[in-house]
């Protein structure tokens, strides 16, 4: 094995261990039976999963979360893909500007962009319902969606679009069976970072939840600072757990390799 | 007649459905609602499942506690006429900053809230905006497997041998740590309010490791990573019977009250309400209930405590005569230096 070749590996080493390091704490955390963190371990307990999801509080979150990132997942595609698509096709006047403003959200710090939202809801007497916390994650989501989607337009062969048009097909069907097909690896892409952001968005939700209907994030933040114990580790575990079945299904259904291809 | 339906009766018969159908909803929705801020844990645990529902029979309203932090900037970000919350409990620290912006009001009497008779004079003094109705020691927790002397004054904390396993809060964003800060001027030099001298030894004390909130804390002190910490007395006192090797010590110089103070919002909707709620909180029994789930310090000198709690807790007037209060009026208003200051030397 070369030098070059050597470093290169124990490069890679290092950095999968870096990655890796904090999860294994949080694992070791988690299944350790003292209610603080502790190295090596006295023992294997479930007892803090246990407690995870016997707490309503956790429990209802968890849903509550996932619920509000499915809904920010089709969302942020909807909006995201169609934004794209025009910002790359339309021939908008602007059309860098408009780009910059659709990344806006991006740049901002999250909790300045929580903060004017709940200002906004107050002063129109909206209150907070939850779809003002789904619309919140999802103006974060968009982005995402909107960029890895122009990543693959870019790419496009639009000489495929003209066949199928010259072979007779209308516009829409062109859109339906050309367009969106080969789009799709771009919008799932942007769909699972979608889902990642809205899954662990602390700053946005922390001001748009409400009592009785909070994210998992700020169940867990709130419950850090009274009680740090195993349970955070379990919820973290159990968060980790969903994010990677997410990015599973969508392997499933996509292909991971189209996806990371982006 | 035809057997045809009209289309008015049509409209009429969904009319009344649709009234049949949302009238529980209408009649929930004229039940006044009460909107306070509570903290999680077994606090909010010991609230939601026994105390609020109480108050909600009684009063035949319903309660939405907010537990998702920060309560002062939503408070602040919501109109005034029509403030976010009803009834605000934080600190003492965080209620001096809500009466500079208006957003609470600056004291709560007997008439407002008739269970104020019976509390400490510390739970209505000047120190307090609204009224406190509960309070923490805030002291020293150590180790008792480590070999050290039970601390009895809090300049032991220095003790060189701590070096690196001492424990207090991250200033900036801790009362406790503010607290603790002003107390060093006070140990160190000329009173509470000689920063300079509180400065240098807070820069004394290092290395020390600094953490945001108290729970933090307790887990350090549990876990040996601290060997003696700043804290209040729940935070060690809430261990007691589960055989871990700590213990809390009150200072002879005297221990920081670090209170549970609530107040109402002046434009609440509900204020006669929000009233009624902090004087339920007062009540003997409700005190009772919270102060022996949490190791919290009763505001009510009528509350009888059961014998283990009344051992440990602030509850007879030599005790509570011990409690320093902090002056948040003057630390407030000094903050944004204070930090700076405390930032620099922390970075030192």
């Amino acid at each position: 094995m070369s030098a070059a070749r050597s470093v290169y590996l124990t490069a890679n080493v290092a950095i999968l261990i870096f990655l890796i390091a904090p999860l294994a704490v949080i694992a070791i955390f988690a299944l350790n039976p003292t209610p603080y963190i502790q190295f090596p371990p006295v023992g294997v307990t479930w007892r803090w999963f246990q407690k995870f999801w016997a707490s309503p509080e956790f429990t209802n979150s968890l849903v509550l979360s996932l619920e509000v990132a499915f809904a920010v997942v089709v969302l942020s595609m909807a909006i995201g893909g169609a934004a794209a698509i025009g910002l790359e096709r339309g021939r908008l006047p602007g059309a860098r500007l408009v780009t910059a403003l659709f990344l806006t959200p991006l740049m901002l710090p999250a909790i300045l962009t929580g903060l004017a939202m709940f200002q906004l809801l107050l002063s129109f007497g909206i209150g907070r319902p939850v779809w003002a916390l789904v619309l919140g994650h999802t103006v974060v989501a968009v982005p995402y969606v909107i960029r890895t989607t122009l990543a693959v337009l870019s790419e496009f062969d639009r000489r495929v679009e003209e066949a199928a048009a010259v072979l007779g097909a209308t516009p829409t069907r062109v859109f339906a069976e050309v367009t969106l097909p080969l789009i799709r690896p771009g919008v799932f892409a942007g769909g699972v970072f979608a889902f990642i952001t809205s899954f662990d968005q602390f700053p946005i939700s922390l001001f748009l939840v409400t009592p009785g209907h909070e994210t998992l994030p700020v169940v867990m933040f709130n419950y850090m600072k009274f009680d740090l114990d195993g349970t955070i580790a379990a919820a973290s575990m159990v968060s980790i757990l969903l994010a990677v079945g997410v990015v599973f299904i969508i392997d499933r259904l996509v292909g991971l390799r189209a996806t990371v291809a982006i | 007649m035809s057997d045809r339906i009209s289309r008015r009766a049509a409209l009429v018969g969904a009319g009344a459905g649709l009234a049949m159908v949302a009238a529980p909803h209408v009649a929930r929705a004229q039940a006044a609602t009460l909107k306070i801020t509570t903290w999680g844990g077994k606090w909010g645990d010991v609230m939601k499942g026994e105390v609020l529902p109480a108050f909600e029979r009684e009063f035949k309203c319903k309660v939405e506690a907010d537990q998702a932090f920060p309560f002062l900037p939503k408070l602040a970000a919501s109109p005034t006429s029509a403030p976010l919350y009803d009834v605000l409990h934080t600190n003492s620290n965080e209620q001096w900053s809500a009466l500079d912006q208006g957003l609470v009001m600056d004291k709560l009497t007997v008439r407002e809230v008739p269970n104020i008779k019976d509390v400490y004079p510390y739970a209505v003094s000047d120190r307090i905006v609204g009224v406190s109705i509960f309070t923490s020691a805030i002291g020293l927790g150590y180790r008792t497997d480590k070999g050290l002397a039970p601390p009895t004054s809090w300049k032991d904390l220095a003790d060189p041998k701590l070096a690196g396993v001492r424990g207090a809060y991250q200033i900036p964003v801790n009362s406790l740590g503010q607290s603790h800060l002003l107390l060093l001027g006070q140990l160190y030099g000329k009173g509470y309010q000689d920063l300079d001298a509180a400065y240098k030894a807070l820069e004394a004390l290092k290395p020390i490791k600094m953490v945001d909130f108290t729970g933090q804390m307790e887990k350090m002190i549990l876990s040996g990573e601290v060997t003696m910490a700043v804290i209040h007395d729940s935070g060690i006192l809430r261990y007691e019977g589960q055989n871990q090797p700590t213990e809390f010590a009150a200072p002879r110089e005297g221990v920081l009250s670090l209170e549970q103070v609530l107040n109402v919002t002046p434009g609440s909707k509900v204020k006669e309400l929000a009233f009624a709620f902090c004087d339920y909180m007062l009540r003997p029994d409700v005190q009772k209930k919270l102060a022996e789930a949490v190791w919290y310090s009763p505001a009510n000198k009528t509350v009888s405590l059961d014998k283990k709690y009344a051992d440990r807790l602030f509850i007879t007037p030599e005790k509570v005569a011990t409690l320093i209060q902090t002056d948040w009026k003057w630390y407030n208003a000094r903050k944004d230096a204070i930090d700076a200051r405390v930032a620099r030397i922390m970075r030192a």
